[in-house]
């Protein structure tokens, strides 16, 4: 067995999301580093309960890297130190026994604290009303492959679609701004056939929804590339920007 | 036209405006950078040149208010979304890393665009106030244009202050030429080394052409 890891979790603690909320240090040991960084948050509640206090609320579902709930900056960097990782991926063996990790919540105007770690993300649910859907025909599912698409196509859009809409690109990047995923978004149904017919609307009314969120504008720092679990490219957020440039010319308003 | 207001103010829409002035003004630097080389020509050339602009009556103010507007749009553009993406984290981190890999220089340059903005609008309003309306030393006025550009460039404070704002200049546009590619949609894998190296010789061109002139001056002109 690998030897067991202390460390100090200096985390964020609101009781609401009108509360001041401020940093609470704790002690965690016997942390094995074949754990993962969810499971080392257990640990503490665990121990929390047992002392009578109130357990760190904070974002989980899958814990397979899928669904795109859990969210935590983890000393200042999006789903902690590795690349192409979710925090519920996340192992402890990145860290080093005695260490010291800060986690915070995701920090943007849009994504208001509702308790601890846990932020409200509903605004990405918002912007995909706006366009981040097909429409498609009711009755008989259609032949498969009746629609024919370059390949090359079909993989830029396979890529886009594994975008699991966690915020990291709001929460890395210096303008807290949402354009990795909403590129992301238009992308997938840009890129297909059976995007189509909503093409432009979509792009004018999801970018639209991003601003009127309160999301911060792209500088092209890439800082979100880099923080996507699933590695997004910002070759999507030049998409975009070619959508809207076309939305501008060929849509009605 | 509203739809054309509604487009250029959206937050990609100011992306544009950025990138579409911005690129315009990458223009008149070329252009600009382009005609001041002539002083190595010799000065007969350079004076010649700089008559030929200046007798350009109509078309000269033209430009000057175009570039004008273009300054006006990219500076305000950027004083906007600066205030909007500060306000989009009213709350800031404890902490912050980076997860890019780490570059040659301290900090990006594109992290850093504010502040070499600041320093460039400096450098552009010193520079303008000596040469354009020659506030500082009046006596350059009746003196040919090449001998103005040596008696101004040679004072080794100017030279400094000079050779700081073309760095900063090198330094802005260096982010500024390949964040307006991305910005106008042209990203492609075909293309993309190719704007990385374009972007990084203009910046160096500019860098170290701007900062030649003071050098130039200073070195082989002083008294
Ligand atoms: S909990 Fe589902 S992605 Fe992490």
């Amino acid at each position: 067995m690998s030897p067991t890891m202390s460390l100090t979790l200096k985390v964020w603690r609101q009781a609401n999301p009108t509360s001041a909320g401020e940093f609470r240090t704790y002690k965690v040991h016997s942390i094995s580093p074949d754990q993962s960084f969810l499971e080392m948050l257990d640990v503490l509640n665990e121990q929390l309960i047992i002392n009578g206090e109130e357990p760190v609320a904070f974002d989980h579902d899958c814990r397979e890297g899928i669904c795109g709930m859990c969210s935590l900056m983890i000393n200042g960097q999006a789903h902690g130190p590795e690349r192409k990782t979710t925090t519920c991926q996340l192992h402890m063996r990145k860290f080093k026994d005695g260490d010291t990790i800060v986690i915070e919540p995701w920090r943007a105007k849009p994504f208001p604290v509702l308790r601890d770690l846990v932020v409200d993300r509903s605004a990405f649910d918002r912007i995909m009303t706006k366009g981040g859907y097909v429409t498609v025909n009711t009755g008989n599912a259609p032949d498969g492959n009746a629609i024919l698409i370059p390949k090359e196509n079909a993989d830029k859009a396979f890529e886009a679609a594994t975008c699991i809409g966690c915020g990291a690109c709001v929460a890395a990047c210096k303008n807290a701004s949402a354009m990795l995923f909403v590129s992301a978004k238009v992308s997938q149904l840009a890129l297909l056939p059976q995007g189509q017919p909503e093409r432009t609307q979509r792009v004018q009314g999801m970018v639209a929804q991003m601003d009127s969120e309160g999301f911060g504008g792209c500088t092209n720092t890439n800082e979100c590339e880099a923080a996507c679990p699933v590695g997004i490219s910002v070759e999507n957020i030049a998409r975009l920007n070619r959508e809207y440039i076309r939305a501008t010319v060929v849509g009605l308003t | 036209m509203s739809w054309v207001i509604k487009a250029f103010s959206s937050s990609i829409g100011k992306k544009l405006v950025m990138a579409i002035t911005g690129l315009a003004l990458c223009g008149f630097l070329a252009a600009h950078l382009g005609g001041n080389l002539l002083l190595y020509v010799g000065a007969e050339q350079y004076n010649h040149y700089a008559e030929a602009l200046h007798s350009q009556k109509l078309l000269l103010p033209i430009a000057e208010v175009g570039l004008l507007l273009l300054f006006v749009m990219h500076l305000v553009t950027a004083v906007r979304t600066t205030l909007e993406n500060r306000a989009a984290r009213p709350i800031g981190y404890e902490m912050r890393q980076s997860k890019l890999p780490p570059g040659p220089f301290l900090k990006p340059a594109s992290s850093v665009m504010y502040g070499t903005g600041i320093v460039v609008l400096l450098f552009l309003l010193l520079h303008l106030s000596d040469f354009k309306f020659e506030l500082r030393n009046p006596a350059v006025e009746s003196e040919t244009p090449f001998a103005k550009a040596q008696i101004l460039l040679r004072d080794p404070l100017t030279a400094i202050v000079y050779i700081i704002g073309s760095f900063a200049l090198g330094y802005h546009v260096l982010h500024g030429v390949q964040s307006a590619f991305q910005t106008l949609g042209f990203n492609h894998p075909k293309y993309n080394s190719g704007v990385k190296t374009l972007s990084t010789l203009f910046a160096l061109v500019v860098a170290l052409g701007f900062s030649s002139f003071p050098l130039w001056a200073w070195a082989f002109h002083s008294k």
